[in-house]
């Protein structure tokens, strides 16, 4: 048996059944659907189209198959309901169009017609959403092209086409998140395949009834309760608190007295609860219900036979324990799929106003360590981890980091070079030097030529009685460290900041930039800057908060 | 102006530009509309669809007391169910509305300010 020619009688009655089988099926749809907007009416919208083309074509049926499919697009046009409704309708305005001039179309004529209203419906949408009925549609008429180049029967044709578009549906949960999310396929497109479902079963002269729904009860027991998650935010708010699910397995004897149909049966069971789905055939009915009394639900479910699969679950239990989880254990950080750099600068320092002023001037990580308080080798290969970087390079800012430092870059994996910057100001120099572009080795020398450049001048107080190089230091003196060297003490720290830096000024000095630790008071900045400004009138002066301890100031000369 | 919520941190203020573009980004994902038009384009006299970056300037947002009204001028292509589209950005955008912001809209006023016919 094959098709080769579609008059305007047949094509109507293929219309009559796709608009049957989605209205049978309408409910399924309806409970799939959570985009755009998951509020349960995809199904019933399609459904009032399509019945609306359908009834146009059967006020108009004719040999002639150009007037069938106007008739189809007026109906749709006018019934259009909800989204996937208006875009029902352009994919069969633009069906019609094409055959519009036809008494009786070919195979050819029937997949062009499928791409002509493909092409119709993504004019309509400014940003077209994939993973929904329009790539259904999309996938299908494409196939469908190819298949009539070699294919006459319009049969196998319609068989290929329905095959491409459940194929493409199964795939709508990869382009859509939401769907993946919910764990189902889109509802638009699954109310298309419908349609096509019923266009193939009148060709092959099947009556519908006898289609299996291809959507599993699982997918709609996840989107019906994904949709209880929407409106259920507090547990009290929870009005039917057990989610029933159970089988009935008819006995001839119950359903003899008793006859089954699937109407009655949800519509009998909707007085127990809500989010109810009911899928039937021959032998069994499978019920997913969320009720207050479950026991009235099964007692009634025993009317039709024997109960099997049962699963009861307190949903109210469910709820709090799923709050409580939430409160206890804060939402895990998304891995955040931070591409790889060429290179990563990690430095350590102490401070948060420093490691703000080495991230601002190019550094990826800042270990936080310093005087007194030296990272480990561990952290550091962490950090080294961290900045996901082919080549990274080290400033341990301190002499006693360089170990270290040194001992992580050759554990790692990644290129590593340690340029040895025993200073803050050190560092910065150093990464300032730094050049994107160029490779690690150049890097790392140019870096370690830039420490050189700069001076370090550092005030911090003595911790107790002691004789370093020749100085006498007395317990909370204020210390000057000229390139780590001491130089100086003094008992006032704005006094000992000025001596040092007279030792250390010179003609050459450019730049003057001052950072201040957390013991300073910005008044005591103020005053020390605009004495400086006056000694140094050749020098720029920059001022940062580095919010460091231990080191009242830290100064870099260049 | 803007949309104030008050939490037990403190208050957040929302910009009416942020619901603006909100709004205007769920229309858009709408079947139906290709775009949105300005609100001045019947006095301009021009037929101009707004680009991306300023299509909020279609998007018009009021407070009225407590109340949020939403007034959204939109461009629909030809052959389409024109109130079952504009019905459409009508829940898209409210939906959206209410699960980026929590807010919740009084009005949402659609005005259509032209057809676009692809198909000569």
């Amino acid at each position: 048996m094959s098709v080769k020619v579609l008059n305007g009688k047949r094509f109507a009655q293929m219309v009559i059944q796709g608009a049957n089988h989605l209205s049978n099926n309408a409910k399924t749809v309806d409970a799939l659907n959570v985009f755009p907007v998951p509020d349960g009416d995809t199904g019933t919208n399609m459904n009032l189209s399509i019945t609306s083309g359908a009834k146009e074509v059967k006020a108009n049926v004719s040999e002639h198959i150009g007037k069938v499919g106007s008739a189809l697009a007026k109906g749709l046009l006018m019934g259009a309901r909800g989204n996937s409704g208006v875009i029902l309708s352009q994919l069969f305005r633009g069906f019609s169009k094409h055959i519009e001039a036809k008494e009786t179309i070919t195979s050819k004529d029937f997949a062009q017609a499928l791409e002509a209203g493909v092409q119709t419906a993504y004019k309509a949408v400014m940003k077209p959403v994939e993973g929904t009925i329009l790539t259904v549609a999309k996938d299908a008429a494409k196939k469908a092209v190819a298949v009539a180049k070699n294919e006459e029967d319009i049969i196998v044709l319609m068989e290929e086409t329905l095959k491409e578009a459940n194929a493409s549906l199964k795939r709508t949960p990869d382009l859509l998140p939401v769907l993946k999310e919910v764990g189902v396929v889109d509802s638009g497109g699954q109310g298309l395949v419908y349609v096509y479902e019923g266009f193939l079963a009148e060709l092959k002269g099947q009556r519908i009834e006898d289609i299996v729904p291809t959507t599993t009860m699982n997918e709609l027991v996840n989107a019906e309760h994904h949709k209880s998650v929407h409106s259920a935010i507090n547990t009290e708010d929870i009005e039917f608190g057990y989610c029933t699910e159970f089988m009935v397995k008819f006995e001839e004897d119950k359903v003899r007295d008793n006859p089954f149909t699937e109407e009655n049966f949800r519509n009998d069971l909707s007085q127990y609860g809500d989010s109810l789905l009911v899928i039937a055939d021959e032998e069994i009915v499978k019920v997913h219900i969320h009720a207050e009394q479950p026991g009235d639900v099964l007692t009634y479910g025993q009317k039709y036979g024997s109960l099997i699969n049962m699963k009861i679950e307190n949903m109210r239990e469910q709820h709090s324990n799923l709050l409580f989880e939430e409160d206890a254990y804060p939402a895990p950080k998304p891995e955040v799929n931070k591409k790889r750099e060429k290179f990563g600068i990690i430095t350590v320092a102490m401070g948060e106003g420093i490691a703000e002023l080495f991230k601002s001037i190019g550094a990826k990580a800042v270990i936080e360590g310093g005087q007194t308080m030296n990272p480990s080798t561990e952290d550091i290969l962490k950090a080294i981890d961290e900045v996901n970087a082919d080549n990274v390079i080290i400033l341990p800012n301190n002499s006693n980091i360089i170990m270290a430092a040194k001992q992580a870059a050759e554990v790692a994996e990644q290129n590593v070079a340690v340029v040895e910057s025993k200073t803050v100001p050190q560092g910065m120099a150093a990464i300032l030097a730094f050049n994107p572009t160029g490779d690690l080795a150049d890097n790392e020398a140019t870096m370690k030529e830039a420490l050189g450049s700069v001076k370090t001048g550092q005030i911090t107080f003595a911790v107790r009685d002691t004789n370093i190089d020749g100085v006498e230091i007395q317990k909370d003196d204020f210390m000057g460290i000229a390139d780590g060297k001491i130089v100086l003490t003094n008992k006032d720290k704005k006094a000992a900041a000025k001596e040092l830096l007279s030792t250390m000024m010179d003609d050459d000095a450019e730049i003057l930039t001052v950072i201040y630790g957390e013991d300073v008071s910005e008044e005591d900045v103020e005053e020390l800057v605009s004495e400086l400004e006056e000694t140094y009138p050749d020098a720029e002066v920059e001022v940062h908060n580095g919010k460091q301890p231990l080191y009242s100031f830290i100064f870099s000369i260049e | 102006m803007s949309i104030e919520l008050k939490t037990s941190y403190g208050q957040i203020d929302i910009s009416n530009d942020v619901v603006a573009t909100i709004a205007g980004g769920a229309a858009i994902d709408c079947y139906g509309i290709v775009g949105m038009a300005s609100k001045s384009q019947l006095k301009d006299g021009l037929s101009e669809i707004l680009r991306k970056e300023n299509f909020t300037k279609g998007v018009i947002v009021r407070q009225e007391e407590d109340q949020l009204h939403i007034d959204m001028y939109i461009i629909v292509s030809y052959g389409t169910k024109i109130s079952e589209v504009a019905h459409n950005v009508q829940t898209k955008v409210k939906y959206t509305l209410n699960q980026m912001l929590g807010l919740s809209v009084d009005s949402l006023n659609i005005f259509v300010q032209g057809v676009r016919v692809t198909n000569p």
